[in-house]
């Protein structure tokens, strides 16, 4: 990983967030559905446009993921201060259910998302782990005691094998 | 994969709406009280997550129905 030394002035200040008025935001305010259902109403309602359908399949069509798309979706609906955090999170499965039916529906293939791309992958941090693992083993072995003792020990298993060799 | 995307994952993986409805498991006792219909598992429907779950099922059902369709 590149780590800049130069400052990053291109964030937010400490307490940026506490400087705005409480309550202007529309997160900051009750939410507009406070229950499940009436949110469900709304997503469905929107969802069954002939727009939305349009550009939800352009998206899906492109490889975006059903689940990003669920999840920008109850997002941009928390930051509207439609619903809460939690009602969008119950939300979700709905959602996506909707959207893959809709894409199924127009015969598209789409990548739901809910496969683990690096499922069968080996971590970096197990290779690390048994890396150092062999390393420590290579530590605790000392390699020129083993090259003295193997060297002894081929000497003393050679016999003179001479026909005027000594035997005991 | 995002924190968030992990979470919704599990979300819809832990939904669980294939048995939703399944009746609860038969008791054995004859007696002439007993129940003669199956009783079906006791679902809190003010539950919000049972109540997503039964929407998400009568979306499932129209999917495999349109899956059924086209093969």
């Amino acid at each position: 990983m590149i780590v800049s030394n130069e400052p990053s002035f291109d964030a937010p200040i400490p307490g940026m967030s506490l400087t705005h008025e409480l309550g202007a935001r529309p997160w900051q305010t009750p939410a507009q559905f406070s229950t499940v259902d009436e949110t469900i109403e709304y997503y469905m309602g929107r969802m069954t446009s002939e727009e939305f359908i349009q550009q939800l399949i352009d998206v899906l069509e492109m490889g975006v993921p059903v689940t990003t798309v669920a999840n920008t979706i109850q997002l941009s609906g928390v930051m509207e201060g439609k619903h809460s955090v939690d009602t969008g999170m119950l939300v979700v499965p709905l959602l996506m259910e909707m959207m893959m039916m809709l894409a199924e529906s127009a015969g598209i293939e789409y990548d739901s998302g809910l496969e683990d791309p690096d499922k069968n992958k080996t971590r970096k941090t197990l290779l690390a782990k048994y890396a150092v693992q062999y390393q420590r083993e290579l530590d605790k072995v000392d390699l020129d005691d083993m090259v003295d003792d193997k060297t002894e020990s081929e000497e003393e298993e050679k016999e003179p094998k001479g026909l005027m060799a000594r035997r005991n | 994969m995002s924190r968030a995307l992990t979470d919704i994952v599990l979300a819809y993986k832990n939904m669980d709406i294939e048995n939703l409805n399944m009746p609860s498991e038969k008791t054995e006792s004859k007696g002439l009280l007993n129940r003669t219909t199956p009783a079906t598992r006791n679902l809190d429907y003010s539950s919000p997550a049972v109540r997503v779950g039964m929407q998400m099922q009568t979306i499932r059902k129209y999917r495999e129905q349109n899956k059924n369709d086209s093969v």
